[in-house]
């Protein structure tokens, strides 16, 4: 009797679906081990970490709330958390507008479709180094062109001239920047979403006197929702992580920021590696995640009604 | 819906990991340790080294072959490191040296992750910077060395009280083989043809921002700029500590206002270049001096040698800079000419180390007075300075045959660029902050010192 029981048992444990699930277990085994060891374990201990006090080689503590608490009174946390909401408030928007206008007259029939598209594109596909040393060319303060015009044209005084990588300007630099050089990539996304709009709404509404506008108020613009929810998660999420983009525009070649262009990303380094205080950064690190995970589920939420 | 909220999870657990980043590789380490196959091949590590520590207790007595692992940079293009262990190894055959290199950008950074937790096997490692030295003592990583120092009878005077400046509570946990100190570098050609005598080894600063001035030449095209300054703190914050009265660690900073004001105010009048020009191009020193636009700069020892090996090589142009010489830093109102700011490059043993003793002898012997010969024929400054280290540097080809030159070499006081203090990495990082925000005029030189002041005394006071 027990032995059929454990032999039932036993087929029931090997059971079709089981084998099946082991087969399909093995496959992604590879990946998610990889992923677990280097990804989630990884996250999971910066959670904790965020609670602990630890420096790389000497025993852990425990610190409780105290990590938190101190990011209040850090001066150099709130800049870098200002910085990096400005950045993120300046490029979402401007950068989805941007994208979604080229994406709208790219679509249509004009001459040099094909080179206007891969031109927009360019600046995705170019090297970040590279085309920051572009632009820091074209705004160097005393001997970039755009300076230049400023004088011999609109005679601004050489003392008032701009200073595009410091003090005030140089958020509005990066977000320029950025601007520049990511809205190919989401007009491409936008340009699919697009083509995906049959033209048969399009012609109804022509039928009905409809003019541009109010085919891209109530066509285009309901039509691409969840391509533009897509664009503008990801945009925030790209936005609350910029780090290289500051580093290479205002950086200079110590690779320091100061306050003024300071962002979160390149503090939770600093601290974490500069100074090995893991726990601190990793509470930086989890404000930068609740961050972008409340943004996140707010136009998630958002997307959701109006899909309604 | 569900597999909507789900993959919002997933994407958010993902969008996490993307954060996480600096917890994750800090947590590669106890992540390993749940990994079964790491925990193996760990245990097949400690076997060898048990044994090993057993060899090294009889090593004392005879000379039995040692391997010796010493953490470097640039191997590549740095002369000395070869030399060190090539002559180390001539004379103590039983030893090998073995050299990591470990990069320069980012030396005591990946120096602080490799002897994180106990995977580390180097004996010896090259101690770069004051911070990452400070981070390895409160790491425990490497190992205080006054018994070694007392039982050997080092004297620590021949290092002109740079090694008081690193001690951390009483104890010394690296040798200097390196000391950088700084001079004025200033070009020749450019004073002969403006008609002005030479700077000298006595000059106050009052006398060296007149000098600066009167070099100046701000016609466009023919452009000569009286002085320059790298975009580092150093060249102009720490002007203001060689009174011996301060320091950059007091919290505060009211004495560095002069400094800035001699320097924002050249700049103003064009003496020097712009800092936001020089940190918007990049615009590294060495370019900057060997283009021949720059009348004197103030700069480390270090350069000395890059002058020599790239006016030899062809890599400067010799009619713009190859008539070059030094003199010692400017100083202050009643203090003594040749006070000047050092750095200095140090050996420690780590507590890893499975044979501390060999270890030892190594560091002993490199920054002794053998390791400064050495370190003199590749044309460095090695920290034993005396007169004979002298004369072989200011005979080196290439160096400037005037003999106040060679006098510029005498140091008489040498203040650490940051002394040790156990939290001198985070005054450093607000120090350099604070110099970027007056250098590049987001705050006025009084807001930045209130802010230095704030901050580092928040720091202290913690």
């Amino acid at each position: 009797m027990a032995d059929q029981a454990s032999a039932v048992t036993k087929k029931k444990g090997l059971s079709r679906q089981t084998k099946r699930d082991l087969v399909a277990y093995s496959f992604i085994a590879p990946n998610f081990i990889g992923f677990a060891v280097f990804t989630l374990i990884p996250i999971v201990f910066a959670f904790a970490l965020a609670f602990l006090n630890w420096d790389g080689s000497n025993p852990i503590t425990f610190a409780g709330f105290d990590n938190f608490k101190q990011l209040f009174s850090d001066t150099f946390f709130k800049a870098a958390l200002k910085n990096t909401i400005i950045y993120c408030v300046g490029t979402v928007p401007l950068t989805m507008i941007a994208s979604l206008a080229l994406a709208i007259v790219l679509n249509q029939k004009v001459i040099g479709r094909g080179v206007f598209r891969t031109l927009s594109f360019f600046p995705y596909v170019a090297s970040l180094v590279a085309v920051t040393a572009v632009w820091k060319m074209l705004f160097h303060p005393s001997k970039g062109p755009i300076n230049n015009i400023l004088y011999t044209y609109f005679k601004v005084p050489l003392e008032e001239l701009p200073q595009w990588f410091s003090g005030g300007l140089v958020l509005l630099s990066m977000v320029l920047f950025s601007v520049w050089k990511y809205m190919g990539y989401y007009m491409v996304i936008y340009l699919a979403g697009l083509q995906g709009i049959s033209s048969e709404l399009y012609e109804a509404a022509s039928l009905d006197g409809a003019g541009t506008w109010a085919k891209f108020r109530y066509i285009t613009w309901p039509q691409l929702q969840s391509t533009t929810f897509f664009v503008v998660v990801m945009l925030t999420i790209n936005c609350f992580k910029v780090y290289d983009i500051a580093i290479m525009l205002a950086g200079g070649g110590s690779g320091e920021l100061t306050t003024s262009a300071t962002v979160l990303v390149y503090y939770i380094y600093q601290k974490a590696f500069m100074e090995w205080k893991l726990g601190y950064s990793s509470a930086v690190a989890m404000v930068l995640f609740v961050l972008v995970f409340v943004v996140t589920m707010i136009q998630f939420r958002g997307q959701k009604k109006y899909a309604e | 819906m569900k597999k909507k909220l789900m993959s919002a999870v997933l994407a958010m657990s993902l969008v996490g990991s993307l954060l996480a980043g600096c917890g994750s590789s800090a947590s590669t380490d106890s992540a390993a340790n749940t990994d079964t196959a790491t925990t193996t091949e760990k245990a097949e590590e400690a076997a060898p080294a048990e044994t090993t520590a057993a060899e090294a207790a009889e090593e004392a007595t005879d000379a039995e072959p040692v391997t010796l692992k010493w953490a470097i940079w640039d191997k590549e293009t740095t002369a000395y490191w070869d030399a060190l262990a090539e002559a180390y190894q001539a004379a103590n055959p039983n030893v090998t040296i073995e050299m990591v290199d470990l990069g320069s950008t980012d030396y005591m950074t990946v120096l602080a992750t490799e002897l994180s937790g106990d995977g580390s096997d180097f004996d010896v490692v090259t101690i770069k910077d004051v911070p990452g030295y400070a981070t390895l003592v409160q790491k425990n990583a490497i190992l205080p060395l006054d018994d070694y120092i007392a039982a050997d009878g080092v004297d620590l005077d021949m290092y002109a009280g740079a090694t008081d400046q690193v001690t951390v509570d009483g104890s010394l946990y690296e040798l200097p083989f390196r000391n950088d100190f700084w001079v004025l570098f200033y070009n020749k050609d450019l004073f002969d043809a403006a008609g002005v005598a030479y700077p000298t080894n006595d000059m106050t600063f009052d006398e060296y921002d007149a000098l600066a001035r009167e070099l100046t030449d701000t016609t466009f095209g023919s452009q000569v700029y009286g002085s320059h300054y790298h975009t580092w703190r150093s060249t102009v914050q720490l002007l203001a500590v060689l009174d011996g009265q301060h320091s950059v660690l007091d919290g505060e900073y009211e004495f560095m206002k002069p400094y800035y004001e001699m320097v924002l105010n050249q700049e103003a009048d064009g003496v020097c270049r712009k800092y936001t020009d020089l940190k918007t191009e990049g615009l590294h020193y060495s370019a900057a001096f060997s283009g021949g636009d720059v009348a004197m700069m103030n700069m480390g020892s270090w350069f000395i040698s890059t002058m020599m090996t790239n006016l030899q090589s062809g890599e400067y142009d010799s009619s713009l800079c190859g008539n070059w010489g030094i003199v010692k830093y400017p100083h202050a109102d009643g203090v003594e000419a040749g006070s000047t700011l050092g750095t200095i490059t140090g050996l420690s043993v780590t507590t890893a180390c499975d044979t501390p003793d060999a270890a030892w002898e190594f560091v002993k012997w490199v920054s002794g007075e053998n390791g400064a010969a050495v370190m003199a024929k590749t044309g460095n400054f090695p920290a034993v300075m005396n007169s004979e280290v002298q004369d072989l540097i200011a005979g080196l080809e290439g160096f400037p045959t005037d003999a106040e030159s060679k006098e510029a070499l005498n140091v008489s006081n040498l203040y650490l660029e940051l002394p040790y203090d156990a939290n001198c990495a985070e005054i450093n990082s607000v120090l350099d902050t604070y110099h970027g925000s007056i250098m590049s005029g987001e705050m006025s030189i009084d807001d930045g010192i209130a802010a230095m002041n704030t901050e580092v005394q928040a720091i202290i006071n913690k």
